[in-house]
């Protein structure tokens, strides 16, 4: 699903690489943590993946496609079978949890009946059923991340690209959405979620990538996070 | 996709319109006063293009018939005029119509004066011309024949209406091109404000697999609105200023010569200023977004 070879990046004002020749896989179906202190290079990794970024030398294939190659035109359709959540939510604050998530299914050109009946469906997934038609500018932290789960996965994507999604929450709440994740995962899509929550590394045993100033140095099945480091 | 994209596209313009409202509001605002100012210079522009062009198709030129000329020179230019390309009219005027016309012209003064007998004007062509810009060159052309004694067409009036009115044609298209150019900064960074309040929506979209086109059509069409707005207004403003200047110089009696008709002012500024409007707001919101794009 994911094969990254030689990877390299560097940004364009830094002198030294975000990231170092990793190499590493991962598979359908697959649960994995990047992990390591800030600036480890583990949001790159990431933004890598949906073509945010071009490697520097190296290739990064995601669903067997070097994403380097990809022609700008084509980015649209990548994006729209990854499922993006983040630290910061990236809603749009001032409509309502309904239209957030028909969004990305507007944009698939799905139909307004698909619409209708699978955004309901897929917020109540994440526990907001009630809460369909309140602004997201009045929902709390914890129900922002939902929203934005309910985001990730109303179209059915085959990977879940999490970019710190308990950054900003309570550990009670973050231990919410992480069990958010790992049952979109037991359904079948693959997930990464980058975190430098120790807690919920160690807890939840699954595969650990561990970066340290952008060089993978650690890779562990059933990983913890202090294990690793 | 058609059908819930459309339908997503037109309801997205009107409400980002809503949303957006003030910057809106600002941004048609800054289209209103620039085609605002464009509009009263074109009105101006237009009247004393039509100005000139009655008084210069009043013009005519008058050639006057040396008596010493013989047969064959006076037929080289009856033969020369009838068939010049660029005259509208040629008219021959005898000594004896002139006579008349002086008689008319001088009543009783001439009562008992034998004209037949004595009669000391010269017998002449009265020539109009195709366009009112040939009549300097073609007069000139005319003066050389051996029948011409002279040629009269309002020297120096003629030269120094047509210079005048050139000159202030020629400001007149400068200023207009100066306040088109200014209009397109203007509204381009007025809508780029609009566009960087909504920059974090367009990268969600960008994040959610929207194509760029997606994402632009509700702009373009927000741009064509108050483009179309900016220039509806405007215009409706110059129809009012407009009727009111011509009524009032009509009462007044300030100009010899009528202004246009208001409606034929009006439709033909709205020739020019609605696609104007709608392509500046098109055109802004299209170069304010690209940079958005990129994400």
């Amino acid at each position: 699903m994911v094969e990254a070879k030689n990877l390299c990046m560097k940004y364009d004002k830094s002198e030294r690489f975000a990231l170092e020749n990793l190499t590493f896989q991962i598979d359908r179906g697959e649960f994995v943590f990047f992990v390591g202190s800030s600036g480890a290079g583990k949001s790159t990794i990431l933004k890598l993946m949906i073509r945010e970024l071009k490697p520097t030398e190296g290739t990064l294939k995601v669903f067997g496609r070097n994403v380097a190659r990809l022609p700008r035109h084509r980015l649209p359709y990548l994006r729209r079978n990854i499922g993006m959540v983040f630290q910061d939510f990236r809603l749009m604050e001032e409509r309502t949890a309904y239209d957030n998530v028909a969004f990305a299914m507007i944009v698939t050109g799905a139909s307004r009946k698909e619409i209708s009946k699978r955004v309901p469906h897929v917020l109540g997934l994440v526990g907001l059923h009630e809460k369909n038609m309140t602004r997201v500018c009045d929902l709390s932290g914890g129900e922002q991340q939902r929203v934005g789960l309910a985001r990730a996965i109303v179209n059915r994507p085959a990977m879940i690209i999490a970019d710190e999604p308990t950054g900003n929450l309570d550990p009670g709440t973050s231990l919410d959405i992480m069990t958010l994740l790992r049952s979109i995962n037991l359904r079948g899509s693959t997930v990464l979620v980058a975190t430098h929550n120790r807690e919920i590394v160690d807890r939840f045993k699954k595969r650990v990538l561990y970066l340290e100033n952008g060089k993978l140095v650690g890779d562990e099945q059933k990983g913890i996070y202090t294990h690793v480091h | 996709m058609f059908i819930s994209g459309f339908f997503y596209i037109i309801g997205e313009t009107f409400k980002g319109l809503y949303r957006n409202r003030w910057m809106c509001i600002t941004s048609t605002g800054v289209v209103v006063v620039t085609l605002l100012m464009l509009g009263i210079f074109m009105l101006v522009n237009l009247n004393i293009g039509f100005i000139t062009d009655t008084v210069k198709e009043q013009v005519e030129i008058v050639i006057y018939i040396d008596e010493a000329a013989d047969e064959a020179e006076l037929e080289q230019l009856e033969r020369m005029l009838l068939n010049h390309g660029l005259l509208e009219e040629v008219r021959y005027v005898s000594s004896e119509e002139h006579m008349d016309r002086l008689r008319r012209q001088l009543g009783r003064v001439l009562e008992g004066y034998d004209a037949e007998q004595d009669n000391p004007l010269l017998a002449s062509y009265e020539v109009k011309t195709l366009l009112p810009d040939n009549v300097v060159p073609l007069a000139r052309e005319f003066e050389t024949y051996p029948a011409v004694s002279a040629v009269f067409y309002g020297q120096g009036y003629v030269e120094n209406l047509f210079a005048v009115t050139g000159v202030i044609q020629m400001v007149g298209l400068g200023l207009m091109v100066g306040l088109s150019i200014t209009a397109v900064f203007l509204i381009a960074h007025t809508i780029k404000l609009t566009v960087m309040m909504r920059q974090k929506e367009i990268s969600i979209m960008k994040y959610v697999g929207a194509t760029n086109w997606f994402i632009r059509w509700p702009y373009i069409l927000e741009g064509l609105l108050m483009g179309f707005v900016g220039a509806a207004l405007p215009l409706l403003g110059l129809y009012f200023i407009y009727q009111y200047s011509v009524e009032w110089i009509t009462v007044n009696e300030l100009v010899f010569l009528s202004l246009l008709p208001v409606e034929l002012v009006i439709l033909e500024l709205a020739k020019y200023l609605i696609p104007l409007g709608i392509g500046l707001g098109i055109l802004g919101s299209t170069f304010s977004m690209s940079r958005f794009l990129r994400v």
